[in-house]
């Protein structure tokens, strides 16, 4: 599909050293929008949608965010850690607002498996329907937030 | 053929004359002249080239605006109050006022361009804030991913401000960072010391600055900041002080007690900083020293996951759950909240604060970014 003019100067934006010091993109040499229909096609076989995921996501924050650096026993199942520091990251999409630098660790205590997000990456979920590029430090692959997460 | 080839220079000439009357028009259209910026009534005026951001004058007239987002209309921090008509707030702008900002013509300065004379309002400390250039004098490693660095004054030799305040480090191209960035970090040492400031900085994975100053940054070399900034430091009354922060939090707090200490200030104060284990602390000694010499303070170090190896002896638990120990225990008396750290740690402060009967407005902290 055609990127937008719009999406290229987004896409300018999620490279290394602009926002973040490993960007938003990985590895990844596919156009941003083309990352966005691959994952929703992704999300939609697997009967969910982007705000299920970001709900279930936040969820877990804020049942932990009180407690920042300890770990959190959440509804039994899981273990979550939040590990916050000072400052704000603001959105790549320019969306308004800024975004706290919080890292959410979820340990699913069946499984052992683990996912780490950050609250940035719930919102350009829930917003946007990025899960970042293949090969970034914080992808989040749709398939492992639904096994991990247990939606 | 010879028509065909009439036709094309005839379309290219359109085109060029077109793109031509273009840049003719947007230089005539956009042309504001020199437009004055009337600061505080008269306070200051600049003759300035119309048509630039609000922010972006100023700065260059070294009247530095907070902004963390340099300019890009994303953080809401460069706030200015405009006394003169500049036309509708933008879309971009409506998310970060208020109503009553609205109502009293606060503005995104990135936002608002100066097209014509421009009257506007500013804090009397902002004309405090300077651009300074340093050496990084020492760096000092505190824990496993938290730094101290010391920063010996250039120019101007030396700096004013009150202990709490924040700086913004400006951090240079490095690397794929392509333009500096600058991020606010607190100053730690106190205000008494005025040719260097001490910072405290945790490591933040992926972080542009952090990155930087862990990985790249080489005692001796130079580096500039903009400061000082903020609201956060210590109220002229007498009320006990509950502080509490956590991680690099402790650099603004450390400032205040330290000022305190030197001016002799008999005030009790109760500093409440979480850790997970052992070594995520740091100052220990120093703060068992000064307890000894400054009786009005109590340092309480608090660990939410202690190691056995630690051997730790002293408070296990949250901070916020520390902090409410004392809090059930300690005689009733005024008392100020003054907190440090993340979005997280402050809010849960906020709650046991005011549970226990501190007001929201006699509860301070920085929401820099």
């Amino acid at each position: 599909m055609k990127q937008t003019p719009d999406y290229d100067r987004v896409q300018e934006r999620m490279k290394p050293g602009v926002i973040t010091h490993f960007g938003f993109l990985g590895s990844d040499d596919r156009k941003l929008i083309d990352i966005i229909l691959d994952d929703e096609i992704t999300v939609r076989k697997l009967g969910l949608t982007h705000k299920k995921i970001a709900d279930r996501l936040q969820y877990f924050y804020d049942k932990a965010e009180h407690a920042p650096g300890s770990w959190v026993v959440v509804d039994d199942s899981f273990s979550v850690f939040v590990d916050d520091t000072r400052g704000y990251l603001p959105c790549p999409f320019e969306h308004p607002g800024l975004f706290p630098k919080v890292n959410v660790t979820v340990v699913n205590r069946k499984t052992d498996e683990k996912i780490t997000y950050s609250v940035l990456s719930i919102h350009l979920i829930r917003e946007h329907g990025f899960y970042q590029g293949k090969g970034s430090p914080f992808r989040l692959e749709p398939r492992d937030i639904k096994r991990i997460l247990e939606l | 053929m010879s028509a065909l080839i009439v036709t094309l220079l005839s379309l290219s000439g359109i085109t060029t004359l077109l793109a031509v009357l273009l840049v003719l028009a947007d230089r005539i259209i956009n042309n504001y002249g020199e437009v004055e910026v009337n600061i505080n009534e008269g306070k200051k005026k600049l003759k300035v080239k119309g048509g630039s951001p609000l922010l972006f004058i100023l700065a260059e007239n070294k009247i530095f605006v907070p902004s963390a987002c340099g300019g890009r209309g994303s953080c809401g921090m460069c706030k200015v109050k405009v006394l003169s008509d500049v036309g509708p707030i933008l879309p971009t702008e409506e998310p970060y006022l208020s109503p009553d900002e609205k109502k009293e013509g606060v503005r995104l300065s990135c936002q608002v361009k100066a097209k014509k004379d421009i009257s506007i309002e500013l804090p009397e400390w902002l004309f405090a804030v300077s651009k300074f250039k340093a050496v990084v004098e020492r760096i000092t490693e505190l824990t496993y991913d938290i730094r101290e660095l010391r920063l010996r004054l250039l120019d101007p030799l030396s700096i004013e401000f009150k202990a709490g305040q924040y700086v913004q480090l400006i951090i240079p191209p490095y690397d794929q960072v392509k333009e500096s960035v600058m991020r606010a970090y607190s100053i730690s040492s106190p205000p008494s010391q005025k040719d260097a400031i001490e910072l405290i900085i945790r490591k933040v994975p992926g972080g542009i600055a952090t990155t930087y100053i862990f990985e790249h940054m080489k005692e001796g070399e130079e580096i500039e900041f903009v400061g000082p900034f903020g609201e956060f430091y210590l109220r002229p009354t007498s009320a006990r002080v509950i502080a509490i922060a956590g991680g690099s939090g402790m650099a603004p707090i450390k400032s205040i007690i330290m000022d305190m200490y030197e001016k002799g200030i008999e005030r009790e104060i109760y500093f409440f900083f979480g850790a997970r284990s052992k070594a995520d602390l740091f100052y220990l000694d120093f703060y068992d020293e000064l307890q000894k010499k400054y009786p009005y303070l109590h340092f309480i170090p608090a660990l939410s996951d202690p190691k056995p190896e630690d051997e730790w002896e002293g408070e296990v638990g949250l901070v916020t759950d520390v902090a409410e120990k004392y809090l059930k225990s300690l005689p009733p008396s005024d008392q100020e909240g003054y907190l440090c750290g993340s979005p997280g740690m402050i809010n849960a402060c906020v709650k046991l604060l005011t549970r226990y009967g501190i007001s929201e407005d006699r509860i301070y902290y920085d929401k820099f970014a």
